[in-house]
């Protein structure tokens, strides 16, 4: 449906048939008034060109300038210093020396480097640093991580992490709280790039939460490094919410069984994310009694959660649940009957014989549900 | 004073009143537009979605497709949406009924088999035939639904109940989606810690003329077509301006039923697309805002300006105007659904300013201008020539000009889909030529579309396409 597309005061019109003489200003004011909306019209028509034709400028210079910046890039990733006792330097060419002093193209030439960088690895990896550091453009990064503007300091830590530079890890760690979400979260992705599970430590200090993308981030991050047993007992018990989810992701992920009691006693929060990441959490973390714990707590649960510990039944049920998973099956919800039957098949044989000598199993909705479940353990 | 005089002056001052608003509302829209679209971009500077795209955290999503004798071009758009960058997905195609052979297609074309498929019916629909799944493991985030014809909120409804998974994607299924399309409509719902996010729109630009090859855009080109070519503008207006400057303010109404993602859960408890109105894209999304508002929770909808998906316009009249009576009336439809929330301080934003908008300059724009037009062609015919009349309806025109143009501006400085310095100037002839050749038209579709849900004419109106592969033999 199209909204929003009725364009221009063109209502106006009708006004004009109306209008009391009052209203009605001078021709020649008119004039003037008309011819302003004209000039603005063309001012903005001159700006777009404009910017078009000094874009299209730039990016044929850009052209040339790629090419500067690919060769010294190239240079840096094939270099081979023969001499390891001595730093050398990565030959420059005096016209990209000359080109440094522009700030455009020190920009570009930093935009290549973080994107080559990003995608190699080893020597040609560390000879880009090296290449970065001896251009001094860490300098500028410095400089930028003072500006005022959020994004030019979430850009400059961004750069400062791509180039490793962790000799100014201790300058970033207390962005890992700024009040700017995205500052932090940059801050944060930098500490942990240089510190692996280490940088977690600032999990202990944060005030804001994190959001769910950030955690990936950092999950995604950490699984770039060797695991490091860390204690993650404190932010299991943290005031911050997001915190205590984002430990269990990592108790989870990292198989932290002897965590079990303190994830069962996350069950408890009042905060619903935790309690739901806490369900999702002992679904692969479990012990014989679990499923009892969850099944006493399963009652003063909301829907979405009871939903999420039955579905964790499917992991961790046993043949002890059958009776309370069987009455499940009487629930309103079809959904809930859903994730029962399957929680039951996932048993085992017991499991799938009571679900089939269910008094209501040949009626509907049991029966669809049983043919379903049926044809997903054929599959 | 006589009191014809006074009725006169009441109606000429409110719509002196009107117009001033409405040229307060485009100021406003523009500068909300500017600092969103900037926040935006800046944010989008230094995000890398491939995290996203490898993550096995990443949210799942089901994309929901309804088909209806799409035979022609099915295994095309299927082979696309299943070839987008996501990890945790699933596409579900509903076949609504079609009388072609859409269904027969797929099946031979993704090695469907019937499976048994428990319907959980968390959505009242027409009965669904059958649930298909291939034999091929390539395809298996494929499911095809076969079901009895119910229009488009009733094959979505089936998609919803079908779905696994907690957020959804509905698309047309002959739109052509970009490939990272899922991965920046998904990230919205993971960065908000605050608010809720219920539902995120994307961008729908023009395919008219553009390269597609494969179910993918190779190249972005203006539409060669007058039609199409006015309707680039529209939606550059449209999307770039209005939504973003509404989203600046969670002030939204709608996402484009072309392109739109949703949080499951809200829309079952909402009572899902409402079958009964031609609107269904917009009336769902108010219905989500207002159980949202009743039950106090902070919420969200959220609007991405990159342009991530693409349709193909209507490039004749009689189609055009189908679309714009149908759009009216599932205006008009909506607004009377939720006509409780009218400047009800209960509902905050909404009420208050959301949907008086809509009320006043969406549903009325068309009715005054068009009874403006009417009393303005009766008095040139009866009254002496004025000049000052005409100077009134040349700066009114080009204030509409330079909304236009601004609205150029902003997706050269943003996106800058045309590159060619040609093709905007072509834009801005369009801008000109709009007021002229293309809007009185959409008035007067408008004015169809009040005077066919007088007349209770409630079709959804057949909409033609021409194909995207037609295009690509015109290259």
């Amino acid at each position: 449906m199209g909204t929003l597309f009725h364009f221009l005061p063109i209502n106006l019109l009708a006004i004009t048939a109306f209008l009391p003489n009052a209203l009605i200003i001078k021709l020649h004011y008119q004039a003037i008034v008309i011819l302003f909306i004209i000039c603005l019209m063309i001012a903005l028509l001159t700006y777009m060109l404009f910017y078009m034709y000094f874009k299209s400028k730039h990016e044929k210079k850009h052209v040339k300038w790629r090419i500067i910046s690919d060769l010294l890039i190239r240079k840096a990733v094939f270099y081979d210093d023969d001499d390891e006792e001595a730093e050398t330097l990565i030959p420059v060419t005096k016209r990209a020396e000359k080109l440094m002093r522009n700030k455009h193209f020190r920009a570009l030439l930093t935009a290549e480097i973080l994107s080559a960088k990003k995608n190699i690895t080893g020597t040609s990896a560390e000879n880009l640093i090296h290449l970065y550091q001896q251009l001094n453009l860490e300098k500028y990064a410095l400089k930028n991580l003072k500006s005022r503007y959020w994004y030019i300091k979430a850009k400059a830590i961004q750069e400062l992490t791509v180039m490793e530079m962790k000799e100014f890890q201790t300058l970033l760690y207390p962005f890992t709280n700024n009040h700017n979400e995205l500052v932090r979260m940059e801050a944060q992705t930098a500490i942990v790039q240089f510190q692996g599970f280490e940088g977690l430590r600032f999990l202990d200090i944060i005030i804001y939460p994190i959001s769910d993308w950030q955690q990936i981030k950092l999950l995604q991050q950490l699984s770039n490094v060797p695991p490091v047993y860390i204690d993650i007992d404190g932010w299991l018990k943290s005031a911050n919410s997001s915190v205590v989810v984002f430990a269990l992701k990592l108790a989870r992920n990292y198989h932290r069984f002897e965590l079990h009691d303190l994830i069962l006693s996350c069950l408890d929060h009042p905060n619903p994310e935790v309690r739901l990441q806490a369900i999702h959490c002992l679904c692969e973390m479990y012990t014989d009694e679990t499923s009892d714990q969850l099944i006493s707590r399963f009652l003063k649960e909301s829907f979405r959660h009871q939903l999420a510990m039955i579905k964790a039944m499917q992991n961790i049920g046993s043949e002890k649940d059958i009776l309370f998973l069987l009455s499940l099956l009487d629930d309103d919800n079809h959904e809930m009957k859903l994730s029962a039957a399957r929680a039951l098949a996932s048993i085992g044989k017991s499991g799938l014989t009571s679900l089939q000598d269910h008094v209501k199993s040949a009626g509907y909705p049991l029966n669809e549900i049983l043919m379903q479940i049926k044809g997903e353990l054929a599959a | 004073m006589s009191w014809q005089t006074f009725i006169l002056h009441v109606f000429t001052y409110g719509i002196l009143l009107y117009s001033l608003l409405l040229l307060i509302c485009y100021i406003l829209i523009g500068s909300f537009s500017i600092s969103e679209t900037r926040t935006y971009l800046n944010k989008n500077s230094f995000t890398d979605y491939r995290v996203l795209a490898s993550s096995t955290e990443a949210p799942s999503i089901s994309v929901l497709a309804p088909a209806y004798n799409e035979g022609a071009t099915i295994i095309e758009n299927v082979r696309s949406l299943l070839s987008l960058h996501y990890n945790n997905l699933e596409v579900i195609i509903i076949n609504d009924g079609s009388k072609d052979d859409t269904l027969e297609k797929l099946i031979n074309a993704y090695d469907l088999f019937k499976v048994d498929f428990f319907v959980n019916e968390q959505l009242p629909t027409k009965p669904v035939k059958g649930v298909y799944k291939s034999h091929n493991p390539v395809y298996r985030k494929l499911i095809v639904v076969d079901k009895e014809n119910g229009g488009k909120a009733d094959a979505l409804n089936v998609g919803v109940n079908v779905a696994q998974n907690n957020y959804y994607v509905c698309i047309d299924v002959d739109c052509v989606l970009e490939q990272d399309a899922l991965l920046k409509l998904a990230k919205p719902f993971l960065e908000n810690t605050t608010q809720r996010v219920i539902a995120a729109g994307g961008v729908v630009r023009i395919a008219n003329s553009c390269q597609i090859e494969g179910g993918r855009l190779v190249k972005v080109n203006l539409a060669k077509q007058f039609l199409p070519r006015v309707q680039t503008l529209e939606y550059i207006r449209a999307f770039l301006l209005s939504r973003m400057a509404w989203t600046r303010l969670n002030g939204l109404l709608l996402i484009s039923g072309a392109f739109g993602a949703f949080d499951r859960d809200i829309v079952i408890k909402c009572g899902g697309y409402n079958p009964n109105t031609v609107g269904e894209d917009m009336e769902l999304v108010v219905r989500m805002r207002r159980y949202m508002e009743e039950r106090n929770e902070p919420y969200r909808v959220s609007f991405i300006p990159d342009p991530l998906c693409w349709t193909e316009a209507p490039s004749t009249f009689k189609i055009l105007g189908r679309q714009r009576n149908r759009w009216t009336r599932g205006t008009i439809e909506t607004l009377r659904i939720h006509k409780k929330m009218f400047f009800n301080p209960r509902y905050g934003l909404l009420g208050m300013l959301s949907y008086p908008y809509w009320l006043f300059f969406e549903f009325l724009a068309p009715i005054i201008e068009f009874v403006g037009t009417i009393g303005l062609i009766i008095y040139c015919l009866t009254g002496p020539v004025n000049w000052s009349l005409f100077m009134i309806m040349l700066g009114v025109l080009s204030i509409g000009i330079l909304y236009s143009i601004f609205a150029i501006m902003m997706e050269v400085l943003t996106y800058n889909q045309y590159r060619n310095k040609k093709d905007i100037l072509r834009l801005v002839l369009v801008a000109v030529l709009e007021p002229i050749v293309f809007h009185p038209f959409v008035v007067w579709s408008a004015i169809r579309g009040n005077i066919d849900l007088l007349r209770k004419r409630n079709s959804w109106g057949e909409m033609t396409r021409q194909g995207f592969v037609t295009e690509k033999k015109a290259q």
